[in-house]
C-alpha cells in the first residue's frame, strides 16, 4: 500500500489554498503546521483570537516575551504592521466576515460539510473556546485532519459527536485526500500519490463522488499580483461608488474626523440615489461645528451632495441645524419632500454599526423605549426593563477619517476625531480611508492601531494644503 | 413688581454642589455646560463627552482651536493631561452600560413623573435627538438645569409631556432659576425655593401640584 501523506506536506496542501491578501485562522494541532508555508512575502495575515494580527513565526527562547502569544499558548512574533487587538474585537472579525478563511482540525467532518471538534463524548468535557465561533463566522472552512483515526474513518456521512458547525466545511484536506463539499455531496477533487480511489473509499464512510477532473495531489502556489491599498487621488478611490448605494460617513459633525476630500471626489462623480448614514447630514456650515476662518468662506460638508441632489435618504442622530434660524441645506431638502430621513438615537446608532461591523444581526438597547424612536419596533422586558430590538446596519462603502495609515490599512485616529470613524470602518464592505499621512508596515505602534488594516480596502491621502474649507459662491 | 429669578450661573453653581467626588459626569449644551465652571477646585470629576473623550478640562482659546478636539457642542477643548479618547460606539456604551454617574441636561418640559422631553419642538417639525435618548436612560443619575417656565412663562413642569418624549421616568432631579425640585415617586417635591419667592409662586409656575418638603429652604448654593 502506498503511504500516506506526512502532516507537513498535507499542512503545505492546505497553504497552498490561502491567497494573496487574505485574513486566516489556524486552530490547533495539523492547522497551526500551515503557519510554516505562509512566508510573509505572500501578503497573508495570520488572525489569533486572542488579539493578534499579523503574527509570525515563533519566538525563540531570547526574545519570547509573556505578552505576545497565539490562541494556542505558543510565543510567537509580530510581523511589521502587525497590530495587538482586544478578544472582543478579534471575535467581530470573525462574525463580521472579514475572516477569509479558518483551517480548523476535526474529530469528525460529514459529507454535508458538518464538523464536530471540540468534545469527544466518552471524555464528557470539551471546550469549544473559539472553534464555534471561526466554523460559523468565516468565509471558508477548510478542514485538515487525518483521513482515519487508528484505522476509523473520520469522514463520515453523520457526525456522531457534539457538532462544531452543522453545515459549513468548504473543503477537507487529509493525508490521502482533498474534499469538497458541494450542494451533490463530497467530491473527491485529489488523491495522494499512489492511491487508488477504490483504496480511499475503503477508509471513508461518507460517499465521494469522483470528480470528472480528479488529479494527484498538488502542492503548487498560485502566482498572485501584489494588494495595492494606496490610492493616487479621492478621485480614484471613489470611482466604483454606485447609484443606490449606502455610504456611512462623517465623524461627529465638526471638521475634524470628516472625511472632506472623499465627499468632494464623490460630488464630482456625480453617483445619485445615495442613503448616507452619520452623526449629521452637514451641520458644520450653519454651526459651531465648522465656523470658518474667515467670512468668505465656509465648511465642506454633506450640503455638497444635497445640494448636487446625490442624496436621497439620511440615516442620522443630528440632521439639522442646532439652529432653526439657520437651516442646512438638508433640511430644505427635506422640508420640498426631496430627501427622506430616518433620525436614530447616537448610542443606537453607533451600536447599529458595530452590530453591522462584528456579525451581529439585532440588539435589545433600553434607549428610545416610549418614544418616537419605539414606533414599529419590537419591545422585550429584561430583567423588569423595557428594551427595544434595533438592527445592524451595514455600509456598501464608509468614508473614514483618520489620522495616519501603513500601506496595509493599519489606522490611528487623533483626538476626538475618531468617534464614528473607527465604527464605521468595520461596517462596510469598501472601507476607503481618507489621512494625512500614510507611513510604511512597522511605523505605527501595534499597541496603537484603532482599526486593523483588513477592515481598510482603500487609502488615499490628503493633498499637501488642504482646506475643509471652500469660498462661498454669490449667485 | 417681577421679582428676580436666579441667573443661568447660579443654577449652573447649584447643580454644581450635586455632583459626588470621583464621579463621571456629561454635561449637556445649554446651561449644563456651564457646571463645569462651578465645581470646586478640590473636587475630582471626570467628564465624559460623547464626542469621545474622558476628563477633558476647559474650553480652549479661539487661537489655539483644534479640530481634533472637540465637545458634543462643537466647541474647541484643551489638550490636559489624563485625557483618554475612544470611539462613538465606547462612548455610549460607558453610558449605556452605567459607566457614567450623573448626566446634566437641558429641557423643554419635564413631567410629574420624571418624563423628560428635551430634543424637538413639535412647531420645528424636526429636531435632533443626539446622545439625548441614551444619556437619560443610561446615567445614573439625571439631573435637569433649566428655566422654570419657556418664552411665554408657560410651565415647563408639567403633567405630561406634550413634547416627543426624550425618556420616560428617568429625571431624578430638577433645577431651575425658582427652585430645586426632586421626581420622587410620590410625585414632585418642592426642595429648595429661590430668595424672596413663596412656594405659592413656585406652585403657580408649576403645572403638577408640588408637595412641599418638610425641610424646604432657600437655594443652597
Amino acid at each position: 500500500m502506498a503511504e500516506r501523506l506526512s502532516r507537513d506536506l498535507i499542512a503545505l496542501r492546505v497553504a497552498a489554498e490561502l491567497r494573496r491578501g487574505q485574513v486566516v485562522n489556524l486552530g490547533i494541532g495539523l492547522p497551526t503546521l500551515v503557519a510554516n508555508y505562509v512566508s510573509r512575502d505572500r501578503g497573508i495575515t495570520l488572525h489569533s483570537e486572542n488579539g493578534v494580527l499579523g503574527y509570525g513565526p515563533h519566538a525563540s527562547d531570547e526574545t519570547q516575551d509573556p505578552d505576545l502569544i497565539n490562541a494556542r499558548g505558543e510565543h510567537t512574533t509580530l510581523l511589521p504592521g502587525g497590530a495587538v487587538i482586544s478578544h472582543n474585537d478579534a471575535f467581530g472579525i470573525v462574525r463580521g466576515g472579514r475572516l477569509d478563511v479558518a483551517v480548523l482540525g476535526a474529530l469528525q467532518v460529514s459529507e454535508k460539510g458538518g464538523l464536530a471538534n471540540w468534545l469527544v463524548p466518552e471524555k464528557g468535557l470539551g471546550s469549544p473556546g473559539g472553534a464555534l465561533d471561526m466554523a460559523a463566522g468565516a468565509k471558508r472552512l477548510i478542514v485538515i485532519t487525518e483521513h482515519t483515526n487508528g484505522g476509523a474513518p473520520k469522514i463520515l456521512k453523520e457526525c456522531t459527536y457534539p457538532l462544531t458547525v452543522a453545515h459549513r466545511v468548504n473543503l477537507i484536506v487529509t493525508d490521502l485526500a482533498v474534499m469538497e463539499v458541494t450542494p451533490e455531496g463530497l467530491v473527491l477533487k485529489e488523491i495522494a500519490p499512489g492511491w487508488l480511489v477504490e483504496a480511499v473509499r475503503e477508509l471513508t464512510e461518507a460517499t465521494l463522488i469522483v470528480s470528472a477532473d480528479l488529479k494527484e495531489m498538488d502542492f503548487g502556489f498560485p502566482k498572485e499580483p501584489p494588494v495595492e491599498k494606496v490610492c493616487s487621488s479621492a478621485a480614484e478611490a471613489v470611482a466604483d461608488v454606485f447609484d443606490g448605494a449606502v455610504i456611512l460617513m462623517d465623524g461627529f459633525g465638526g471638521l475634524g474626523g470628516m472625511a472632506h476630500y472623499l465627499m468632494l471626489a464623490l460630488r464630482d462623480q456625480g453617483a445619485k440615489e445615495l442613503t448616507v448614514v452619520g452623526n449629521t447630514v452637514g451641520i458644520a456650515r450653519v454651526s459651531a461645528f465648522g465656523a470658518p476662518p474667515s467670512p468668505d468662506l465656509q465648511a465642506i460638508d454633506h450640503s455638497i451632495l444635497v445640494e448636487t441632489g446625490q442624496i436621497r435618504r439620511a440615516i442620522a442622530s443630528f440632521p439639522v441645524s442646532p439652529s432653526p434660524s439657520r437651516p442646512s441645506a438638508f433640511e430644505g431638502a427635506y422640508r420640498r419632500g426631496e430627501v427622506e430621513m430616518e433620525l436614530v438615537p447616537q448610542g443606537t446608532l453607533a451600536e447599529r454599526l458595530r452590530a453591522g461591523g462584528y456579525g451581529v444581526a439585532a440588539f435589545y438597547t433600553p434607549t428610545g423605549v416610549g418614544t418616537v424612536v419605539a414606533e414599529g419596533k419590537e419591545v422585550r422586558e429584561f430583567n423588569g426593563r423595557e428594551y427595544l430590538l434595533e438592527r445592524a446596519i451595514r455600509g456598501d462603502f464608509a468614508f473614514v477619517r483618520a489620522h495616519k495609515a501603513d500601506t496595509l490599512g493599519n489606522l490611528v485616529y487623533r483626538g476626538t476625531s475618531r468617534n464614528f470613524n473607527a465604527v464605521m470602518a468595520t461596517a462596510a464592505d469598501i472601507t476607503i480611508a481618507e489621512v494625512d499621512e500614510i507611513v510604511e508596515p512597522g511605523e505605527l505602534d501595534p499597541e496603537a492601531i484603532i482599526t486593523p488594516g483588513l477592515f481598510v480596502k482603500r487609502i488615499v491621502q490628503r493633498p499637501p494644503g488642504f482646506s475643509p474649507f471652500q469660498p462661498i459662491v454669490k449667485e | 413688581m417681577v421679582k428676580e429669578r436666579l441667573g443661568r450661573d447660579i443654577i449652573a453653581m447649584r447643580v454644581a454642589k450635586e455632583l459626588p467626588e470621583g464621579a463621571v459626569v456629561n454635561l449637556g449644551i445649554g446651561i449644563p455646560t456651564l457646571v463645569s465652571n462651578f465645581v470646586a477646585e478640590d473636587k475630582t470629576v471626570g467628564y465624559h463627552s460623547e464626542s469621545g473623550v474622558l476628563n477633558y478640562g476647559s474650553l480652549a482659546e479661539e487661537s489655539e482651536r483644534d479640530y481634533d478636539l472637540i465637545n458634543a457642542g462643537g466647541q474647541f477643548l484643551q489638550w490636559v493631561p489624563g485625557m483618554a479618547f475612544f470611539g462613538s460606539e465606547e462612548a455610549f456604551a460607558m453610558i449605556r452600560g452605567g459607566h457614567v454617574d450623573v448626566t446634566v441636561l437641558g429641557a423643554l418640559q419635564v413631567s410629574e413623573r420624571g418624563g423628560l422631553a428635551n430634543w424637538m419642538v413639535p412647531q420645528r417639525g424636526v429636531g435632533n435627538i443626539g446622545g439625548a435618548m441614551d444619556l437619560a436612560v443610561g446615567a445614573k443619575r439625571v439631573i435637569i438645569a433649566m428655566e422654570h417656565t419657556d418664552r411665554e412663562d408657560r410651565p415647563k413642569l408639567v403633567k405630561e409631556c406634550s413634547f416627543p418624549l426624550t425618556g420616560r421616568r428617568c429625571v431624578s432631579l430638577v433645577v431651575t432659576d425658582l427652585a430645586v425640585i426632586e421626581v420622587a415617586p410620590e410625585g414632585l417635591v418642592l426642595k429648595e425655593i429661590a430668595p424672596d419667592w413663596t412656594p405659592e409662586e413656585v406652585q403657580s409656575l408649576t403645572e403638577p401640584k408640588l408637595i412641599l418638603a418638610p425641610d424646604l429652604k432657600e437655594v443652597e448654593l
